[in-house]
């Protein structure tokens, strides 16, 4: 007998159906929220979501403070999607955090549309930037069926009523390309993919304007990733969201971003547009990820660039290195970096990518 | 090797077989469910409860090794090493690294406390642990991961082990660390003429570190050979599916390509081929009859497939 389940995720590539009938479903005056056709991706978008010199601490007892993210400022455009990598304890996720209003930062702000979201969000605030989680095991409840969970937030957020309810539903299932059967089910019947798919599918359902994804694929079997990714790929070119998506995987974001920032203890030391951060990275550490991360179709001999590698690990964020914090790992560095710390300025001169360097202007 | 697991006596792992040469390393790939823990596991000697192997043997050097029970223990101790993926957890909270590393020594070969704890300092200095002297009092809560993994490894090394067996050694680790372990572990295979099974999800680095590879999907091998003959050439459209759906680095003329479906669970593996459903170069006999293992032959002694056509696989 040829299983049964099998397939589902493949719903996938196609794209789903009904290309049209997805987004606007709506109240009408949220028209603003929602681009109905995709937006035009030439036209300098404005900025969306806004986050400028955000600051996050936490208590590391003895009276010590655990500096997670330090004066960190992101933009987001509509239609965008912006990579945030870094390795663990980089600030990644906290920032995030402070994105989707989950976390309230020490300073700073986060405006959407220019308009500084408070300590406290409103309704409509929080539904405007959703967040979807890595591990779609313990972010779904377990005795909600996928209905349920969907159903409640279009009458809690007022998008839908009655019979718009469902047919709302069915139109968020053929969104992240699920069957409509699926709505029935509870999470303990889906694979992690799936899951991920309705994640992603309740992140949508009130109609957010920015989707900030933390790891969303992380957890997910290899042959099912790029199937995720395909989906975030296509929702931003149909909804015309902004998108922020956080990884630790340097070529998920060169697949699906627009631009990157790279993290390291708690600051940004580079970010840019996607191919400059690539083929042409300012930053020693940017370089480092680069040599670092394993591939699949490198030079000859397999431990290659063994010489460039990094040595050691990233230091604790309680006992951050003076002056640049990268500069005990760093092959570049000279006195000078471990006296000053290096400002995010733009590299070359003029550019609008931006690193933190002391030299920023050598290339390689 | 097949290994039986629960009430219902699924089949998890099935006719397994694996070999890797004194210095030599093999890699293990496959999503999850695909058996590959099960049968590391099974190697040495440590199978959850409920799980038996039902027929099969472990070889190493031409003697045979049981399963189970002490006799198990007893001829697997110090010579298989197991290496596991959460550094934290498969470390004792409450005795410092050195003194867990100086327990293998002392207990596995006899050695004198002090000639142990001397030992332990020499294998963290040898597993690149920076001031081993120091770090050897240092509870595994005070070192970060990296350096945990690195007291794992010496603690598999301490027994000197012929064979080591690394499960997702380096899955916990960030980048820049993960490449220093892979280098770590090559490097010692090289100097000690240790062999290394290493078990991963990830085909970019097991492509560092093994000269072998064996594919793996729902319990069985799918595919075998040299490590860079199978990625550049795969012979089973199950591996030819695995590469284009991984998100790599540099591939950016095409995007990835996932392989349509989902994984089959053990209870409902496909008839046949079991990877027939999903498979774009599936026939009608393919539903019908399992294809077997078998050898590619001609040229390509070393490499094996379970797939009727490889021929075609090959041709892309």
């Amino acid at each position: 007998m040829p299983a049964g389940p099998p397939e589902r995720d493949s719903a996938m590539p196609a794209g789903p159906p009904e290309r049209d009938s997805a987004m606007p479903a709506g109240p009408p005056e949220r028209d603003s929220a929602m681009p109905a056709g995709p937006p035009e991706r030439d036209r300098p978008a404005l900025p969306l979501l806004v986050a400028e010199n955000l600051c996050v601490s936490f208590p590391a007892g003895k009276g010590q403070r655990l500096i997670a993210v330090e004066d960190v400022s992101l933009s987001v455009s509509e239609g965008e999607t912006l990579g945030v990598v870094g390795e663990s304890g980089c600030g990644k996720s906290t920032v995030a955090r402070c994105l989707a209003g989950l976390l309230r930062p020490g300073s700073g702000t986060v405006s959407l549309r220019g308009e500084v979201l408070g300590a406290r969000r409103t309704t409509e605030q929080h539904r405007a930037v959703q967040l979807v989680f890595q591990d779609p095991y313990s972010s779904l409840n377990p005795r909600l069926s996928v209905r349920s969970v969907l159903a409640e937030l279009l009458v809690f957020h007022g998008l839908a009523q009655g019979e718009a309810v469902e047919r709302r539903c069915l139109e968020l299932m053929a969104l992240v390309g699920l069957p409509a059967d699926a709505l029935d089910g509870y999470p303990s019947s889906f694979s992690g993919g799936q899951r991920q798919r309705i994640a992603i599918a309740r992140a949508l359902a009130v109609e957010p304007q920015v989707v900030v994804a933390d790891e969303p694929i992380s957890s997910l079997d290899v042959s099912v990733q790029a199937a995720i990714l395909a989906l975030f790929a296509d929702l931003r070119e149909r909804l015309g969201i902004g998108m922020v998506l956080i990884s630790h995987n340097l070529a998920v974001v060169r697949n699906i971003c627009d631009r990157a920032a790279v993290m390291y203890l708690g600051r940004i030391v580079e970010v840019g547009e996607r191919e400059e951060i690539f083929t042409d990275p300012r930053h020693p550490y940017t370089r480092a990820l680069l040599t670092a991360a394993p591939r699949l179709r490198p030079g000859p001999d397999r431990v290659a660039g063994v010489a460039a590698r990094l040595r050691g690990e990233p230091p604790s964020p309680t006992a951050r290195p003076t002056g640049c914090a990268f500069h005990p790992r760093c092959p570049r560095a000279e006195p000078v970096c471990a006296t000053q710390r290096p400002e995010l300025l733009p590299a070359p001169a003029g550019s609008s990518r931006m690193a933190a360097c002391h030299f920023r202007d050598e290339t390689q | 090797m097949s290994v039986g697991r629960g009430e219902r006596r699924l089949l998890a792992v099935r006719d397994v077989s694996l070999k890797v040469a004194a210095g030599g390393s093999l890699g293990v790939v496959g999503e999850s469910g695909s058996g590959k823990s099960l049968t590391l596991r099974a190697l040495m000697g440590l199978l959850p409860p409920g799980v038996r192997v039902d027929h099969g043997t472990v070889e190493l050097a031409g003697e045979q090794l049981p399963f189970t029970g002490d006799a198990a223990r007893r001829l697997r101790r110090g010579r298989l090493a197991m290496v596991f993926q959460d550094p934290l957890s498969s470390l004792d909270p409450v005795y410092t690294v050195g003194a867990q590393v100086a327990e293998v020594p002392r207990r596995v070969l006899g050695a004198s406390a002090s000639a142990s704890r001397i030992r332990a300092v020499e294998l963290l200095r040898m597993v690149g642990m920076p001031d081993p002297e120091q770090r050897a009092h240092a509870f595994p809560h005070q070192l970060s991961g990296g350096m945990r993994q690195r007291v794992l490894i010496a603690m598999a090394l301490a027994s000197e082990p012929k064979v080591l067996l690394c499960d997702e050694p380096t899955t916990a680790l960030d980048v820049t660390v993960q490449a220093q372990v892979l280098e770590l572990l090559d490097d010692l295979r090289r100097r000690l003429g240790v062999a290394v099974v290493f078990v991963s999800h990830d085909l970019a680095v097991v492509r560092q570190v093994a000269d072998d590879l064996a594919v793996m999907y729902t319990g069985r091998v799918i595919e075998t050979g040299p490590t860079k003959e199978v990625l550049e050439r795969p012979a089973h459209p199950y591996t030819l599916g695995l590469l284009e759906a991984v998100v790599d680095l540099d591939d950016m003329g095409q995007p990835p390509r996932a392989i349509p479906g989902a994984l089959p669970d053990l209870a409902h593996v496909p008839s046949g081929c079991p990877f027939h459903p999903r498979c774009r170069f599936a026939t009608d006999d393919c539903a019908l009859s399992d294809p077997g293992f078998r050898y590619l032959g001609d040229g390509d002694a070393d490499r094996g497939t379970a797939c009727k056509y490889p021929e075609r696989v090959m041709a892309g």
